[in-house]
């Protein structure tokens, strides 16, 4: 595929409220047509990036460039972006049509030319017939699409959206994905999306940037970041991930707990400690004597496709998902193929992740009056 | 709507106050107007407000013009304030109360030390060379009065329906293309009607029957309808004035009608 031309860069963008900086020099390059999404925890700077896109905060440093111009200082009104609010926002003493109209009426297009594009466009959100109604008497679904509906109609090249789902059911937000992913396709708009999904995020976008604590942490493909995470951040927000210490002895050859794993990774140095990820679900449980690696379970839980079990090996708790079940407290050996090691750089969030220790607490809420207890001794 | 009966017992002793103290006065005011100094039932004075119809009309318009010197003073103050910091906010509200924590005439009273011939401004103006200018006693004194001592009546009903309106709706304004000036027109104005026509209402319904401001700042030409009013009960021509009274109120419930027309599209005044 072709490289199409970059419509949105980002430049060296550092920003800080109350003295405290919330985006430091962050770059990023978006290219037309692209579905791009920021994903990160709550505060780690996705709404904040996204309006400094809008034109709603200007950046104390660095350069925002769209369209291949220089936007810093330019307002909203003089940006050819639109927005989806995180709250919608739609305008309470207007009805459906005029809300959507609002962008046509004050840029002075032709009354019947409005007629005819809100017409079409409420038709394609599926709101025909709702022209008249007042916003407030919508259900959340009914306002987001008029929201969807009201950015869409100016026909804008880029679109912002700030969690656009965030208020829906679990069944209306997958309809919504799809029917939102459709209309980017067919639009062929660049699309900028925030979520902290990351379900949401892998299946809808071209690109992820994985945010925390103001700095990308990666940017990719949902391949790439769910298979070749960065760091111990990346592979613990995308997924389930168990992180290991390990020291690479050579290319192709890493070593954890005093065992050599066969990997397929190259280029780092000799003895090098790195952070290496395991897939919970690339584990395979093999009888004792035949593992890499063989320890107790200690817990087993079913989830419907699969059972999660966590299994005790040198201290570490392990957490495979296997169709095997082995009960409690039984010994199992584990082996990983060489393919589905992932070896990555020692970065500053090495060991923060990654273990399985305290999982069973923080997912059983009977184990909740026992962690308050320990909390106040 | 539990129970009908239960509200009404709830109600009683609002209806039997309300009673008390606006229907009986308001009866009062009815039976004086409609009769005549030995009691009988006559329209001798209502026929005689046609008298008055000078001071009426002048009363009508300096409070119409009052009141819209103030609704253009009010609304940016109450959209600056809205749009600020909370801190900001408090500060400015205070300031806008202050003036109300004195006495009506004590307000009134330092206004004429700057106004009058030998006041503050006149002897300002006087190391230039200038003056004395006639201040007082001119309908602009007057009207100056009312706006001083009724603008927060104005400000605080817009800001509290400001206050409301969400940042991200200004965004969104800016997003689909406003400017200042669309936006105001196009969603601050809409949004903020309510607030600006119950500050029309309180500001419109005092003024109309403003009376010692333009005594104090005014002179005879300036006479407004409550001035009269109270000079004639003052001479114990109990019929008259409240044949006067009758009519303000008449003019003041017209008004209140009109704007009640106003806001029923949004709801209803806010006060
Ligand atoms: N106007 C502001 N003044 C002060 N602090 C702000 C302001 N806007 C954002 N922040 C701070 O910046 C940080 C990032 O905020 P931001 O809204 O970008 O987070 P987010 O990633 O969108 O989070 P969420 O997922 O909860 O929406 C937060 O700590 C927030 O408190
Ligand atoms: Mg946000």
């Amino acid at each position: 595929m072709k490289e199409k031309k970059i419509v949105v860069e980002l430049k060296n963008i550092g920003i800080s409220f109350d003295g405290e900086q919330i985006l430091d020099d962050l770059n990023l390059e978006i290219r037309d047509g692209e579905f791009v999404t920021f994903l990160g925890p709550s505060g780690c700077g996705k709404t904040t990036t996204l309006r400094i896109i809008g034109g709603f905060t200007q950046p104390d440093t660095g350069e925002v460039i769209i369209d291949g111009k220089n936007m810093n200082g330019a307002p909203p009104y003089k940006r050819q972006v639109n927005t989806i609010f995180q709250r919608y926002a739609l305008f309470p003493h207007l009805n459906v049509f005029e809300n959507v109209a609002f962008g046509l009426r004050v840029n002075k297009v032709d009354s019947k030319e409005i007629e005819k594009r809100v017409t079409a466009m409420l038709e394609s959100v599926n709101l025909s017939g709702f022209e008249k109604r007042q916003v407030h008497s919508l259900s959340g679904g009914q306002q987001q699409r008029v929201a969807i509906a009201r950015a869409l109609v100016n026909n804008p090249t880029i679109l912002l959206l700030d969690e656009p789902l965030g208020a829906l059911d679990l069944k209306l937000r997958k309809d919504m994905q799809n029917e939102l992913k459709n209309i980017q396709q067919q639009l062929g708009i660049t699309f900028i999306f925030v979520t902290h999904d990351q379900e949401e995020a892998l299946s809808m976008s071209d690109t992820v940037v994985v945010m925390n604590e103001g700095r990308i942490q990666q940017i990719g493909t949902p391949e790439d970041i769910y298979n070749e995470p960065k760091n111990a951040f990346v592979a613990d927000f995308i997924g389930e991930s168990n992180i290991l210490d390990g020291i690479m002895r050579e290319d192709r050859l890493v070593e954890m707990f005093g065992h050599k794993f066969d990997c397929v990774d190259i280029g780092f140095g000799k003895n090098e400690p790195v952070d290496v990820v395991v897939r919970p679900e690339d584990i395979d449980v093999v009888e004792p004597e035949k593992g890499q690696l063989s320890g107790t379970v200690s817990s087993i839980t079913f989830k419907g496709v699969h059972y999660e079990i966590i299994v005790d090996i040198n201290d570490f708790k392990w957490m495979i998902q296997s169709t095997d079940s082995p009960a409690v407290g039984d010994v199992i050996g584990i082996s990983i193929p060489p393919q589905d090691i992932h070896i990555m750089k020692k970065s500053e969030y090495s060991g923060m992740f990654g273990d399985y220790s305290t999982f069973s607490d923080e997912m059983e809420l009977i184990g909740d009056t026992e962690i308050t207890g320990e909390d106040e001794t | 709507m539990k129970s009908s009966l239960g509200r009404k017992l709830i109600n009683a002793p609002y209806l039997l106050w309300a009673a008390l103290f606006i229907l009986i006065p308001l009866i009062i005011v009815a039976y004086y107007a409609f009769t005549d100094t030995q009691g009988n039932f006559s329209f001798e004075y209502i026929v005689k407000i046609g008298e008055y119809k000078e001071v009426l009309i002048r009363s009508l318009v300096y409070a119409a013009v009052a009141t819209a010197i103030t609704l253009v003073m009010a609304y940016p103050v109450a959209y600056y304030m809205s749009r600020s910091k909370v801190s900001t906010q408090k500060m400015m509200m205070l300031l806008v109360m202050l003036p109300m924590w004195m006495n009506l005439l004590i307000r009134t009273y330092s206004w004429t030390t700057i106004l009058e011939k030998t006041g503050l401004i006149n002897s300002f103006l006087d190391i230039f060379g200038i003056g004395p200018l006639k201040i007082i006693g001119t309908s602009g004194a007057v009207i100056l009065g009312m706006v001083y001592n009724y603008v927060p009546y104005m400000i605080l009903p817009i800001y509290t329906v400001m206050t409301k309106i969400d940042n991200s709706l200004l965004e969104a304004a800016e997003d689909l293309g406003s400017n200042g000036f669309s936006k105001l027109k196009r969603v601050i104005l809409p949004l903020s009607l309510p607030g600006v026509i119950s500050g029309i209402t309180m500001v419109f319904v005092p003024s109309i029957s403003t009376f010692y401001i333009s005594q104090k700042l005014g002179g005879p030409q300036t006479q407004m309808i409550g001035d009269i009013i109270q000079k004639r009960f003052d001479a114990l021509s109990y019929n008259m004035g409240a044949s006067l009274s009758f009519v303000m109120m008449i003019v003041i419930l017209i008004s209140l009608a009109i704007m009640n027309r106003f806001s029923d599209d949004d709801g209803g005044i806010i006060v």
